[in-house]
């Protein structure tokens, strides 16, 4: 069983990386936005799913970063692969302005500090409105770009599973995890809660700044409502949630798996695939709290590095 | 180009933000009241808001008769409802961790609006009832927004009523300084818990039905709300009821202030530096809550 | 859950099936045929903010495919829609538009609703060279850019307002003052060069009070305090519709009373007066087209349309849609392939009048002749005030203030 995950992986890959030869352009903007999604819901699990801090803004790093390099690539001829990971930089220093104050309270008051965060970062990219265009949007020089970013975001969505699998399997993960179940008890212990829930928060803000960045090449055009949306964040959680919060491969198994069906089956559906989103999200709450990763750990006494 | 302020601009917006201010006082009272009895932060506060209005539209649109008679029937549908919602979903993350609850309510909000755009389209509606204003001096004082206001602070002042005099009003209060007392004390805590959601769900629905005869209606309009009642919450204390009402007030007061002096744009901004303030500066809230 | 269960027995197997799945999904292409219909693509928003504005679109769509084709069709084959939903969202239309290029293989592109998604997709069929008729923007940018296969129908969105400031201008009104909505249109309609405030001081009027509030406002009493104090002769106020609604209650609520005030788009709905009643009395609107314009073939477009969609409302969406229709149609002809360099220059070429007015378009594609017209609610009526030559009564100034109605 290990044997044939370990193998899969470096041939699943492969194939991935040979796909751009065959695909057609639809078929690359299809895996290119599922890699962002695993991406997403992989930085959202890092920090809400091991410590327990649930960030209902997160969609607010990720329109950061689609400005942040939009900015730099329209406006100052940035190449786009240097202005996405300075998209990832721009969305850092948000989390690390709006995490230095608000993690230091405990869970519910970050939720909520969290929930409006999309809406101020709105109205921000308005107000200064010379430097990000405001509500006419942004428009970067065109270029077709679509296999390079296909690559940028499939690295993105590896990079990040990635981090997670050193995280969870490390000390420092252990440490997220204990803050998630008892922070008292985590703090008593000796544990500087404060600069772990930081560390995971800044670490969960720099992928989506980096594909936000990513995104806004591949569209050539951005507008604050586009960038900022809540749904952006639902999905994002219910991707997480739904696949397993907590371990490493339930966000990819979640955004894989809801992504092919949304794409198939209820995109054409807007409310009630919205509708089904807000349901899957009250039954993995209540009926499957682990997600089904976590279902099938317990089950199958899977060990934690999957 | 801009105007330069006048004291009269000065005090009408203050009025504007007093008028305001009164919704949600009383909209953010229900959520202190599922907060302090249950310490689940209902994200869902809003989209009850939501629901409460469209019943205000629908009743006024098919029976033609004075919407704000609608409350009649909104506050005990949606009293109904917030029990059942209770009963159902919410009790069971009551003694979960809090990202439960959060969740949970989350889940609910989205399934919720994403229904009502389902059922009545994403369509803007509109109440046209009262229109206009009372001139008085060099102020307008609109007429909608001033009636709304009067139920709100009769709402709000029986509420206030309930909990400081009824039996069951103390019993509420008394599950919120502490459930484990309050057992002792032979309360049926699982019974305030369904009262209180009730209550609070019949809460958010008046500031609905009352806000319906002043703004569009469409299914996304309680997520405002929601957010702008957890700043009052935060504003005024947690568990703090009292706290609410100052908390509503104030948040109206700069709304409209900021909305003056700065842009429209910049004041929703405005609310929620105002909230990181507070988190960063008097975490208890300004009027003291529980320490959190 | 059991289905899970199953599949995990077997290992990965299954996902990697899925995968191929996807990657089938996205790799398959329709065969070519040969007397086939030729194939016109385009993502519309049929659900979402825009739906009901992009429904009317689709209806001007469908019904010129239908007229066309009862004509013989183009170079002897008929011609067909392929329409999907975009949701009233960019991203979903750029993906859309792949679709149709690379997978549906499409002949000819048509643009979707609204400004902000025609200029996202503007950069998928700039670049597989598809020439795109995109008749509901109005954004100057969207066209001005270099792109060379985007062409515009309408009127942009900065000569919006240019009838209510001729008007106020022609009528000795000495101030103005505008609020817009803050997205890409309203706010070109306001302060792109040559928008509204640049018209309304090379009229002569006196800019007193600009201000812009965010997508989805519903609370106008501090503008409204503001405007009061800076008592504008004309307001003018560049909208969608709700914000429409909204401001002309608030302006009630909080009695402004210029002598002149009108909205962009919104204005001209029939729901705007059924919503406000005797309150959207004396608005002006403008508006890109009106059913009693006299433009060639209107008259028998509306009544197909009554014909084909029975109690649905006629809007400029429709005939913009069945235009812009008109106009590729015409192009395909005289260019006699589906090429698309050769259809770009033949529609570089034409000057021509549909249902919706004139069509000439300069070499960046930005529209050139067409003419908006303003109108003013009259007793429950849109009367179009404005320019002289279309005009159907006389406007009601001044505007009366509130309490006085």
């Amino acid at each position: 069983m290990r044997w044939a995950i370990l193998a899969a992986l470096p041939i699943g890959l492969l194939l991935l990386a040979l796909y751009p030869m065959v695909a057609t352009g639809y078929g690359i903007q299809f895996m290119l936005q599922l890699f962002m999604w695993v991406a997403l819901a992989q930085s959202w699990n890092l920090i809400s799913g091991l410590t327990g801090y649930v960030s209902f803004g997160h969609v607010a790093f990720f329109g950061t970063g689609a400005y942040g390099a939009a900015i730099l690539v329209s406006k100052h001829a940035w190449h786009w692969v240097p202005a996405s990971l300075m998209g990832g930089v721009a969305a850092v220093v948000l989390a690390l302005i709006i995490g230095y104050p608000c993690l230091r309270l405990k869970g519910p008051y970050f939720a909520i500090a969290m929930l409006g965060l999309n809406e101020v970062m709105r109205v921000l990219v308005s107000y200064f409105e010379g430097l990000t265009g405001g509500g006419s949007g942004l428009s970067l020089p065109t270029l077709h770009a679509s296999r390079q970013v296909y690559y940028g975001m499939g690295l993105a969505a590896l990079a990040i599973t990635g981090v997670a699998h050193i995280l969870i399997t490390s000390r420092v993960g252990l440490r997220f995890m204990t803050i998630r179940e008892d922070e008292i008890a985590a703090e008593a212990m000796g544990i500087n809660t404060a600069r772990y829930k930081l560390f995971a928060f800044l670490l969960s803000a720099f992928v989506p700044g980096v594909v936000g960045g990513l995104y806004a090449r591949d569209q050539g055009y951005i507008e604050p409502i586009s960038v900022f949306p809540l749904l952006t964040t639902v999905t994002m959680i219910v991707m997480a949630l739904f696949g397993g919060k907590g371990t490493i491969w339930g966000p990819v198994l979640g955004a894989v798996t809801l992504f092919i069906f949304q794409e198939l089956v209820w995109a054409r559906f807007l409310y009630l695939h919205q509708v089904l989103f807000g349901a899957i999200i009250v039954v993995v709450v209540l009926l499957m709290p682990k997600g089904i990763l976590g279902i099938l750990q317990e089950r199958y006494r899977l060990p934690r590095w999957v | 180009m801009n105007v330069a302020i006048t004291p009269t601009m000065i005090g009408q917006v203050i009025i504007s933000g007093l008028l305001a201010g009164a919704l949600y006082s009383m909209v953010a009272l229900g959520l202190a009241l599922i907060y302090g009895v249950m310490r689940v932060i209902n994200i869902a506060h809003g989209t009850l808001l939501m629901l409460g209005a469209y019943t205000t539209f629908w009743w006024f649109r098919l029976l033609g008769i004075n919407p704000y008679l609608s409350l009649l029937v909104a506050l005990p549908l949606m009293f109904l409802l917030g029990m059942l919602l209770q009963r159902t979903l919410v009790t069971r993350v009551v003694d979960a961790p809090e990202l439960s609850s959060l969740l949970l309510t989350f889940g609910i909000s989205i399934a919720l609006v994403n229904v009502a755009q389902l059922a009545f389209t994403s369509d803007v509606r509109s109440v046209e009832f009262l229109t206009g204003a009372f001139l008085v001096g060099p102020f307008a004082l609109s007429k909608s927004r001033l009636v709304s206001f009067a139920f709100a602070v009769v709402i709000t002042v029986l509420a206030f009523w309930f909990l400081q005099k009824t039996k069951l009003g103390k019993a509420i209060r008394a599950t919120s300084q502490s459930s484990e007392v309050a057992m002792v004390c032979g309360i049926n805590v699982q019974r305030i818990h369904l009262y209180a959601f009730g209550i609070a769900s019949a809460l958010a629905a008046a500031g609905g039905s009352l806000v319906a005869v002043i703004v569009a209606i469409q299914p996304e309009m309680g997520t405002v709300y929601t957010f702008k009642s957890f700043l009052v919450i935060v504003l005024g204390g947690a568990g703090n009821y009292p706290g609410a009402l100052l908390g509503g007030m104030l948040l109206g007061l700069v709304e409209q202030l900021s909305s003056l002096f700065l842009t429209t744009q910049v004041s929703e901004a405005v609310a929620y530096v105002l909230l990181v303030l507070v988190l960063l500066l008097r975490p208890t809230g300004l009027l003291g809550g529980r320490a959190r | 859950m059991k289905i899970l269960a199953h599949v995990s027995r077997r290992g990965i197997g299954p996902w990697a099936a899925a995968l191929a799945v996807a990657v089938g999904v996205g790799s398959w292409s329709p065969p070519a045929a040969a007397q086939a219909p030729i194939k016109i693509g385009a993502s519309l928003s049929l659900t979402g903010t825009y739906a009901a504005l992009g429904q009317n679109q689709q209806r001007g769509y469908q019904l010129c495919a239908k007229h066309m084709n009862e004509k013989g069709g183009v170079l002897g084959r008929k011609i067909e829609f392929v329409l999907y939903d975009d949701q009233s969202q960019p991203a979903t239309g750029v993906r859309l538009y792949e679709k149709l290029i690379t997978q549906d293989k499409v002949d000819v592109v048509m643009g979707p609703y609204s400004s902000a998604i025609t200029e996202a997709v503007a950069n998928v069929t700039e670049k597989y060279k598809m020439p795109m008729v995109a008749p509901m923007a109005s954004t100057t940018s969207i066209f001005k850019k270099g792109r060379k296969f985007a062409f515009m129908v309408q009127s942009p969105a900065e000569v919006y307002l240019e009838g209510l400031l001729d008007v106020a201008a022609k009528r000795g009104l000495k101030t103005a003052a505008f609020v817009y909505e803050d997205t890409l249109f309203p706010k070109a309609t306001v302060t792109a060069p040559g928008g509204s405030v640049d018209i309304a001081k090379k009229k002569g009027l006196q800019v007193v009070f600009v201000e812009a509030y965010p997508k989805g406002n519903t609370d106008f009493s501090a503008i409204m305090t503001k405007l009061r104090a800076a008592n504008p002769d004309v307001l003018g106020a560049a909208t969608y519709f709700d914000d429409a609604v909204a401001i002309t209650r608030q302006m009630k609520e909080l009695n402004v009373n210029p002598k002149m005030y009108g909205v962009t788009v919104g204005g001209d709905l029939p729901t705007f007066y059924q919503l406000l009643g005797k309150n959207a009395e004396y608005v002006y609107g403008a508006t890109q087209w009106e059913a009693e314009l006299p433009y060639p073939g209107a008259q028998e477009f509306l009544a197909a349309h009554s014909r084909e969609f029975p109690g649905v409302v006629i809007s400029y969406h429709s005939a913009g849609g069945y235009g812009g229709c008109q106009v590729l149609v015409e192009a395909i002809k005289r260019a006699g392939s589906l090429d698309g360099e050769k259809i770009r220059e033949a529609i570089l070429k034409i000057d021509m009048n549909t249902v919706y007015g004139a069509f000439k378009v300069d070499a960046d594609g930005f529209q050139v002749s067409h003419k908006m017209v303003m109108f003013q609610w009259q007793e429950g009526k849109k009367v179009i005030v404005w320019p002289d030559e279309l005009a159907a009564g006389k406007a009601r100034f001044p505007t009366p203030p509130w309490n006085q109605r």
